[in-house]
């Protein structure tokens, strides 16, 4: 057995563009995923159940069914109806599952809010939405980080399935040079090392984030 | 202390231990005779709940001999797994009794008290279980038998602690604090079956907080006081007329006026 | 909604809904022995043993499943690895639920009060029969609980070995939608094979829980 890395020296471009891709696409699910799952958490514990029956229902079903199922159902269900270029789908896709379970996270931690800081709220005047956005979400928000950043962690290596729909992020890019330099160990290793990196250095991020907001909780 | 000529029961000799830079025992001798009792009083972090856990090998000492009935405990010559099967066989002959009882929540009263003869002597299901009764029966809990710990007061764990540890009928029992987690009305039910042990003539040693309990039960008393023992007398010699200020200071604080 | 569709492709999603559940079941089988090992390597006496192990569980956790996936399959033949796809669906996804299985079983016998250790070492049990009486009993429900979620998420992470071409669940409702252009159809009657084969796994975590926990309820 002989190892050849020089094929991907010489598709390194490529691969970096597909790193770039799965930044891109992490950076934009992390953001869609913890504000909406916010949003939908606030709007699952104070509506109506009209409203948020459903909603617990789309929890729910994100939560039970895998990623690429799911993946799959959008891409061909949402593409048959619209045109829409995959990246979309994929972003859409891995946002919606991860707003779920963002979601699901938010629920717990703004109903482990005391009911005494509501009341203590309510006593100095303010109002059922001002007691909400200045006292109870930041409160939940910060109980919620440590099980947000191990979400998103998971989340960043989930980017990788987005390769079976066709968007090109390192997995698929690496798939095209390995169909020309059959070379399939030496790329998937590197995108393994790429990977790990991506994760120590979201671990230390992590830790940074959660020693500033520790005294916040 | 007047000193015999069998072997002593336990004896230390120059022990020493360090928790990283801090030296919590400076060098103790002790000599516990059969069936005497000894009771060993002083302020939190003197080192006598140290002392007593190494004499279990609860902590590894640094310096120093301990032998129980002659047998050294620590054997720094052995290594390993050697060193594990001493340790196990040693600690067979010794009974601990932890401040917070330390039951096992997953089995019955019963089951506490004869997993380690069925498990480590092979004693039989029906010899353990008419062991255990009878071990039941003398701390006063042969009816609550099959129930379980979480179903048990403080005081009520702590009698089946002490039936657990005398099932491997130990030759010294070690006793660390028993009742400084209970409720001031349930000391007492533990006080009389420490009290009924030292009766039977058995060997302990008592780390406690209860100066009148220490002065009613034992032979002899220890005061210590930053890792070193600062004095040790007869019960009533030691609480009534202390020698060294450090003494006198500690029992005024802790006996008030009563001392 | 073509119901007669749905009937119509049931028994095939079935048949692969019993691919995936054989290849989760396996995996979690071996999973359980290979996270004993680490687990047993982490506690070693040896420092570099105890590294190694560390590295592994690193490694594995820091890397996408789907990735390990790709690399045994496809770069496995380089250095002389030649799995089928199931076989090789069976063996990474063990080696991968290995790791994260591990820390919660680690996680659970840390979490019983050091007390006990110290209780059962002073009445002359061992090490290892004070984990046997003592620890493990007493570790055993929250165990339970941890490879309870980790099964699932195995059940979850199966989907992806449809890529290297096991007729699992996923990969039959990837061909359905192709062939029948009814992806809702295809979508809800998958999903529902997943969620029954889910709430089977809670259901039994349940059930070993209660028993593994029953002194807790008398």
């Amino acid at each position: 057995m002989e190892f050849d890395f020089s094929p991907v020296i010489d598709y390194l471009p490529t691969l970096l563009q597909g790193v770039g891709v799965t930044l891109l696409i992490g950076l934009t699910v992390a953001v869609m995923s913890v504000i909406g799952g916010q949003i939908v958490a606030v709007i699952t514990l104070y509506t109506r159940k009209v409203v948020n029956w459903p909603l617990r229902f789309f929890i729910w079903l994100f939560m039970t069914t895998p990623l690429l199922l799911q993946l799959y159902f959008l891409y061909f269900g949402l593409g048959e109806l619209i045109l829409i270029p995959a990246i979309v789908v994929g972003i859409l896709g891995l946002g919606f599952h991860y707003m779920a379970y963002n979601a699901d996270i938010f629920i717990a931690t703004i109903r482990s809010v005391s009911s005494g800081q509501y009341e203590a709220s309510r006593s100095l005047g303010f109002g059922h939405l001002r007691t909400l956005f200045y006292v109870i979400l930041p409160q939940a928000f910060y109980r919620a980080l440590p099980q947000l950043s191990n979400n998103m962690i998971i989340m960043v290596k989930d980017i990788s399935v987005l390769s079976a729909i066709g968007i090109g992020e390192m997995v698929y890019v690496s798939q095209y040079a390995i169909s020309v330099t059959f070379r399939p160990f030496e790329f998937y290793i590197t995108i393994a090392v790429i990977y790990y990196l991506i994760n120590l250095m979201m671990e230390a991020g992590q830790t940074w984030i959660e020693r500033r907001a520790a005294y916040r909780r | 202390m007047t000193q015999s000529t069998e072997t002593p029961m336990v004896e230390l000799k120059g022990v020493k231990k360090r928790f990283g830079d801090l030296e919590v025992l400076k060098g103790i001798d002790l000599r516990v005779d059969r069936g005497q009792i000894i009771s060993i009083i002083g302020p939190s972090g003197s080192g006598k709940s140290t002392l007593l856990r190494s004499i279990n090998n609860l902590e590894a000492i640094d310096e120093g001999t301990i032998l129980l009935d002659g047998v050294q405990v620590n054997r720094p010559d052995l290594k390993g797994l050697a060193f594990e099967r001493h340790i196990n066989h040693i600690r067979q002959n010794m009974g601990m009794v932890f401040q917070h009882f330390n039951l096992f929540p997953h089995l019955s009263t019963l089951e506490n008290v004869t997993l380690a003869p069925r498990k480590l002597k092979g004693m039989s299901a029906s010899d353990a279980r008419a062991l255990g009764m009878e071990l039941l029966e003398r701390v006063g809990l042969a009816d609550k038998a099959q129930a379980y710990p979480s179903a048990l007061s403080g005081g009520q764990k702590q009698r089946v602690a002490i039936a657990r540890a005398l099932a491997m009928r130990p030759k010294v029992m070690l006793f660390d604090e028993a009742t400084s987690a209970l409720d001031p009305e349930l000391v007492d039910e533990v006080n009389r079956v420490m009290k009924g042990l030292a009766e039977e003539h058995m060997t302990m040693l008592i780390v406690t907080h209860e100066m009148a309990f220490a002065r009613d039960v034992s032979d002899w008393a220890m005061f210590m006081d930053g890792g070193v023992v600062v004095e040790a007398n007869t019960p009533d010699r030691l609480f009534s007329h202390p020698d060294q200020e450090r003494t006198q200071h500690f029992l005024r604080k802790h006996l008030g006026a009563h001392a | 909604m073509d119901i007669n569709l749905m009937i119509e492709i049931a028994p095939l999603l079935v048949k692969a809904a019993w691919v995936t559940v054989d290849i989760s079941a396996r995996a979690l089988f071996f999973g359980f022995f290979i996270a004993s090992v680490l687990v047993a390597l982490r506690t070693s006496q040896t420092p570099p043993v105890r590294w190694l192990a560390r590295a592994y569980i690193s490694v594995v956790r820091g890397t996408p499943y789907f990735v390990q996936l790709l690399l045994v399959f496809y770069g496995g033949p380089a250095i002389g690895l030649r799995l089928d796809p199931f076989t090789c669906g069976v063996v990474v996804g063990a080696f991968n639920i290995g790791a994260y299985m591990s820390e919660a079983i680690r996680g659970a016998i840390e979490s019983v009060d050091s007390g006990q250790n110290e209780a059962s070492r002073s009445l002359g049990f061992g090490r290892l029969e004070t984990l046997r009486h003592i620890i493990l009993p007493q570790a055993a429900g929250l165990m339970i609980r941890s490879v309870g979620v980790l099964a699932i998420i195995l059940v979850k992470n199966s989907s992806l070995v449809s890529i290297i071409s096991v007729v699992e669940l996923t990969y039959q409702a990837q061909r359905l939608i192709g062939s029948t252009y009814k992806p809702l159809e295809v979508f809800m009657l998958s999903a529902l094979m997943y969620i029954v084969i889910i709430y089977a796994v809670m259901g039994i975590v349940e059930f070993l829980y209660r028993r593994a926990t029953r002194y807790t309820f008398r």
